[in-house]
């Protein structure tokens, strides 16, 4: 029963996850599914850059660049390997886990501005590499072929499998998620959030502890890449790293909660809602970033610490709760 | 103070729930918000209580994304401006009419895709699902047509697509797309058999967009140019954003180039045309994807002269029922000149390739509806697998191979040339081939 309560701060989060991964079963709706899978790629990528930005403090401006990596690796043994969907989604979250490695011991000793900067390098680096990179296809990319759906019943089949994937990526990235906050490895990353300087001081190797939540923070990303051009059928140098995806992370992140295990959840329900409205709205479409822009600003200057951060803060009994 | 903050961040959070609840997903009937932009036709309506009996009327819903923002709006609007016009004719007419009295008309469903692949799958889901579109028409641009033909090919609906040439997309083994135009790889061809007769000693410097299309593009044009004995001393690809073309010219004049052949799209091609003449590059001959068939582009002034394109219908040198018969082949559809009548007449503008593959994307429905006399989704597959027409688009043949299903086959690109009629007006005019020619080749370029 105490462990039970110890636990109750990720209950919430995949209950909520659930019952959103189940919505489109229950409705029995492709058009629901369709929308629902947006949110939880969305909640999926968002937890997983709370590892680094709300535990950690650091801001990343250029995480996309693990979504787009790891997709490409998987996609391409995919395709030119045979590789199964699954074996290629590990093999796009260890690419990308991988990659952080290498880029985080070099990035990570840059601390604020300086490492946002880098973080979006990184990026277009990435992407002007793959777009010279004639193994995976240049600046034509990689097109599936259908025969690949058939191995998972054709087509229809693929992307209702693609949608139960989709929510157990989701779910991962919680169970992560709340894992890393609730370790003493977690409590290592928030010190360094804090003051990283003190935390030095008081035991914490900030180097590595960085850079393993680089790391952590990649994997996830690498296999949702994956599964979502293997959704699409095709991967394309500009669709996998849009720097405006990042972004959008970031105020998913912020919108919610950072350094909370239900906000990012919160904030990528809201923001592609509200998304979803503002691309559709005549008023709104053409400058729905903007808009994205001005929230962002308005939740730093009113609420910094995201809607969860705030309840947690103006009602302590909901802090067991809300972890 | 510290109140009015808390009250805002209240509602701040309200309004975060609100909007995650509010938008697009998930719901079971499309909420209001998100409902699509709906071309009704001017159809009178089909349940009055007083009216005889009429015959059966259908209504087909065509389903459809374009780009109404980001890079590709200019072209992409046009084609759906030419895709209305077909519509808009062919419910005043009066629909089509089946053999068992059942009159055909056609409502347009659509939403903005902003070009975004994000959302491609998420809005073609809905157009069959939610708006029950029995047709659908692809996205502009091979790589959203790849994420849209996976839709459609779970749900056996058939793709039209008018803004997808890269091969690629039809070589994955689908059974729904049916392209319109010719392939990308085909696109430079033309204007390579034309260097061949004015300089067969030219030197040629590719220099294109590093995107899909365009590299398919020039991975098609390579090994025509080698076939045809020609020197390549430059091959650079370029990213789609740029905007300072002064290294990339600078390498093209250091390479000794006489032609350039590339391009990509409209922002980067109008934008190195201009830098090509401001630095006097000195080339003899220019073609340039995409940018130069628009009729925005003479808006460059000197800069557009001599600027030649690859396009896919030109008005000057549209095809004819002569043309048709000499080939055997049944002509069907407006000529080009009622086309451009019409179009002007409902815009202002003239007509581009891009508008012009709007309406023949519907023309050729129309015509696969007629000849398997039902709307029934199979029997028209049947149709246009064994479609082997010509409008005043061109030729429509598609291949139906298991390797290339729906890869357009029958219809051949033109070349045009900007030069200056009598009175010094920039006319885009056709160059190649010499049986549709209606002008010779300028040929050098004049210097600036």
């Amino acid at each position: 029963m105490n462990a039970w309560k110890k636990h109750l701060g990720i209950v919430l989060p995949l209950l909520t996850v659930t019952a959103l991964a189940l919505w489109p079963v229950v409705t029995d709706n492709p058009a629901n599914r369709e929308s629902v899978f947006t949110i939880l790629k969305a909640v999926a990528l968002a937890s997983s850059l709370n590892i680094l930005l709300g535990y950690t403090g650091y801001v990343s401006f250029g995480h996309i660049v693990f979504y787009g990596f790891g997709g490409y690796v998987g996609i391409y043994l995919l395709t030119e390997k045979g590789w199964s969907l699954g074996e290629a989604l590990l093999a796009g979250g260890v690419a990308s886990g991988l990659l952080a490695l290498l880029l985080g011991s070099a990035i990570l000793r840059l601390r604020g501005a300086y490492f946002a900067l880098a973080t979006i390098g990184v990026n277009e680096a990435m992407r002007a590499f793959i777009n010279n990179f004639e193994l995976f296809g240049g600046p034509t990319g990689i097109t599936l072929k259908f025969s690949v759906y058939k191995e998972y019943g054709g087509a229809a089949q693929a992307l209702q499998t693609a949608f139960y994937i989709g929510a157990g990526l989701a779910l991962l990235a919680l169970i992560l998620s709340y894992m890393v906050r609730s370790s003493k490895f977690g409590l290592g990353l928030l010190a360094i959030r804090e003051n990283e300087d003190a935390a030095e001081v008081m035991g914490v190797v900030t180097p590595r502890a960085k850079t393993w939540a680089y790391v952590l923070s990649a994997i996830i990303p690498g296999m949702v890449g994956v599964l979502f051009f293997f959704k699409n059928g095709n991967v394309e140098p500009h669709d996998a790293f849009p720097l405006h995806s990042s972004i959008e992370l970031l105020v998913m992140v912020m919108l919610g909660g950072q350094g909370t295990v239900f906000g990012p959840i919160l904030g990528a329900f809201a923001y592609q809602g509200m998304r979803g409205y503002l691309v559709t709205s005549p008023v709104f479409k053409d400058i729905q970033l903007s808009v994205s822009g001005v929230l962002l600003l308005v939740i730093v200057l009113f609420i910094p610490a995201g809607a969860i951060g705030w309840l947690r803060h103006r009602i302590p009994p909901l802090r067991r709760l809300l972890a | 103070m510290k109140r009015s903050s808390t009250i805002l961040t209240i509602v701040l959070i309200l309004g975060l729930l609100l909007a995650g609840c509010g938008g697009n997903p998930p719901t079971e009937k499309p909420p209001e918000p998100a409902a699509p932009t709906q071309v009704e036709s001017s159809v009178p309506a089909q349940e009055q209580p007083t009216t005889p009996p009429q015959p059966k009327e259908v209504t087909v819903v065509i389903g459809f994304t374009s780009s109404l923002t980001g890079a590709q709006e200019v072209s992409s609007k046009r084609q759906v401006n030419g895709l209305n016009l077909w519509m808009q004719q062919v419910n005043d007419a009066g629909g089509i009419k089946l053999s068992d009295g059942t009159v055909v008309k056609f409502k347009a469903v659509t939403y903005d895709d902003e070009s975004n692949k994000e959302r491609v799958q998420e809005l073609y889901t809905r157009l069959i699902t939610e708006d029950k579109a029995d047709f659908l028409i692809s996205p502009y641009s091979s790589g959203l047509t790849a994420a849209a033909s996976i839709i459609a090919e779970q749900n056996g609906k058939i793709m039209i697509t008018a803004g997808a040439a890269e091969d690629d997309a039809y070589k994955t083994g689908n059974t729904s797309l049916f392209q319109l135009y010719t392939p990308g790889s085909q696109y430079l061809l033309s204007t390579v058999d034309m260097l061949k007769t004015l300089d067969p000693s030219a030197k040629i410097a590719i220099v294109h967009e590093n995107d899909k299309f365009s590299t398919a593009v020039v991975e098609g044009l390579k090994p025509y140019l080698a076939e045809q004995g020609f020197e390549v001393v430059l091959e650079e690809g370029y990213a789609s954003d740029t905007t300072d073309f002064g290294p990339i010219i600078n390498k093209i004049v250091d390479s000794g180039a006489t032609v350039l052949l590339g391009g990509g799209h409209y922002p980067d091609g109008s934008t190195f045309a201009r830098q090509l003449y401001e630095r006097k590059a000195g080339l003899k001959f220019i073609s340039l994807l995409v940018a130069p068939a628009d009729s925005k582009f003479p808006e460059l002034g000197e800069a557009a002269l001599g600027i030649a394109t690859s396009s896919q219908w030109e008005l000057s040198a549209t095809h004819t029922p002569e043309e048709a018969a000499a080939l055997g082949k049944e002509f069907y559809g407006p000529t080009g000149q009622e086309f451009a009548v019409a179009y002007e007449t409902m815009t202002g503008d003239k007509p581009t390739y891009h508008v012009a593959g709007g309406y023949t994307a519907g023309l050729i429905l129309q015509k696969a509806i007629e000849e398997a006399d039902s709307v029934d989704p199979e029997e028209v597959r049947t149709a246009l697998e064994a479609m082997d027409i010509f409008t005043f688009w061109g030729g429509v043949k598609f291949d139906i191979s298991t390797e290339a299903h729906g890869l357009q086959v029958g219809h051949d690109m033109v070349v045009a040339q900007w030069q200056k009629n009598e009175v010094g007006e920039l006319k885009r005019l056709v160059i190649w081939p010499a049986d549709v020619a209606t002008i010779q080749p300028l040929y050098p370029i004049p210097s600036p």
